[in-house]
């Protein structure tokens, strides 16, 4: 099956290809061209192993070209049911609250931006990194009060990295790997959501991701000690292989995968964000 | 001005950009000065819009072993990805390819120790970004802009067969 693209995005997608391809006929002369390909299954080098996990912010950024969805209506902090003394909960967690501020920036909420603020150093305590994590949540908390909404995502941009930085320090890398997981989950779950009200093709193919739901069990997998094996962490690893089923090997991604996508998140957010919504007895309530 | 004294001015703006692009906050980390230059690189595109990714790729490899990056991009953003290396004498180069190996590189630039690729990927999947950094040490010995230039006094230690190198990306 052909797959086609709306008009307004081909023609947008043409436009700049176009240009691109002048601007880039006058930069790349003077230097040796690319190969137009190579062999990727038999690679003469080395493959870097490290994983960079895009910031939520990359998918917004799309979702935002192809129909503005209400940001504001996406904003829903954690209900604080956070186990304190569960550090990797706490990471995800963090994780979590980063991605919802990406979420508030986008929705240009000052008042929910230093809300945020406020919780990442609270959390930030919790884990012990409060020293490092102080001085970004002050800026975050500043940049919004200036409604300086690049600053903003620079600094939830550092936040994330100056926290896995120094978890990586503390030979913590299972946490770091927890916080991206955290951010990626959550960035995920609202991206879903808005898809699920307004479907099309274009918007789900933003949800085609298989090499990070590979990446993000592998990081499960390697879990070491009794905090890899919690009832919670195993919820998230399961949600993890149905994510994976959905999406790999999709030619297209339906309406159906992506509710199904929005429900899956959601319920591996609850391990660790929101509340468990008991669906039996909400339906019985009414 | 010499190729040396132009170097040591390169190192020191790299890393003054690397502190402006650290949002202006404390750096608690190493300064890599690889991907200092990867960030020198990537400046004048965040005057163009582009959010530069604090996150980034680095280390030590072989000169001319090939590196390959993988990387999830988004259908209908627009990405740069910028490669450094503060070797003196080093070159590096970075492309970008499909799952299939077929380039998608719309545009790019080369300028010694540092280079950038662009690209609007036309789906949304994993992608392969390769940096080779070159670098030949008898050729550099005989290059009459490094006499004089001793790495080991720099902090960056003799030549032991690697050489440092760094990537980073921006979209918008």
């Amino acid at each position: 099956m052909i797959k086609t693209f709306p008009h307004d995005l081909n023609q947008l997608f043409a436009g700049i290809l176009v240009m691109a391809s002048v601007s880039g006929f006058m930069l790349a002369s003077g230097q040796d061209e690319a190969p137009a390909k190579i062999d990727l299954t038999n690679f003469p080098g080395e493959i870097v192993e490290k994983v960079v996990v895009p910031i939520p912010a990359e998918i917004f950024a799309v979702l935002d070209k192809l129909g503005e969805p209400n940001w504001g209506s996406g904003i829903e902090l954690p209900s604080g049911k956070v186990a304190a003394n569960d550090r990797s909960l706490l990471a995800l967690t963090f994780g979590g609250l980063v991605g919802e501020g990406f979420i508030a920036v986008q929705a240009k909420d000052a008042e929910e931006i230093q809300k945020i603020g406020r919780e990442v150093l609270k959390l930030s305590n919790a884990l012990g990194l409060a020293v490092a994590v102080r001085p970004h949540s002050l800026s975050i908390i500043e940049a919004a009060g200036d409604k300086d909404w690049k600053r903003v995502r620079d600094e939830l941009d550092s936040t994330q990295q100056t926290v896995r930085v120094t978890m990586e320090k503390l030979r913590d890398e299972e946490l770091s790997n927890l916080v991206s997981l955290g951010g990626w989950l959550r960035g995920t779950n609202v991206v879903t959501t808005f898809i699920s009200e307004s479907f099309s093709e274009d918007k789900a193919e933003l949800l085609n991701q298989p090499g990070l739901i590979s990446h993000f069990r592998e990081v499960l997998e390697m879990m070491e000690g009794p905090s890899g094996k919690t009832p919670a962490m195993r919820a998230i690893s399961v949600g993890l292989a149905r994510l994976e089923s959905i999406v790999s090997g999709a030619e297209i991604i339906s309406e159906e995968d992506v509710g199904q996508l929005r429900d899956i998140t959601r319920s591996m957010l609850e391990e660790f964000y929101y509340e468990k919504i008991d669906l039996e007895a909400s339906k019985a309530a009414n | 001005m010499t190729r040396y004294f132009k170097t040591i001015t390169r190192r020191v703006s790299a890393f003054l950009i690397a502190l402006i692009l650290a949002g202006g906050g404390i750096v608690y980390a190493f300064v890599n000065e690889a991907i200092s230059m990867a960030f020198e690189a990537a400046t004048p595109y965040v005057e163009q819009g582009f959010e530069v990714r604090e996150d980034t790729w680095s280390g030590e490899v072989e000169p001319g072993k090939p590196l390959l990056v993988r990387h999830q991009l988004f259908r209908g953003n627009e990405y740069w990805f910028w490669a450094g290396t503060s070797w003196p004498g080093a070159t590096v180069e970075v492309d970008i390819f499909d799952s299939e190996g077929q380039s998608v590189k719309l545009e790019g630039f080369s300028k010694g120790s540092y280079s950038g690729v662009r690209t609007l990927p036309g789906k949304t999947a994993t992608y392969f970004v390769r940096v080779i950094v070159e670098f030949d040490p008898e050729k550099a010995a005989k290059d009459p802009e490094l006499q004089g230039f001793n790495p080991a006094a720099d902090g960056v230690g003799e030549f032991t067969g690697m050489v440092d190198w760094g990537l980073a990306y921006g979209y918008r």
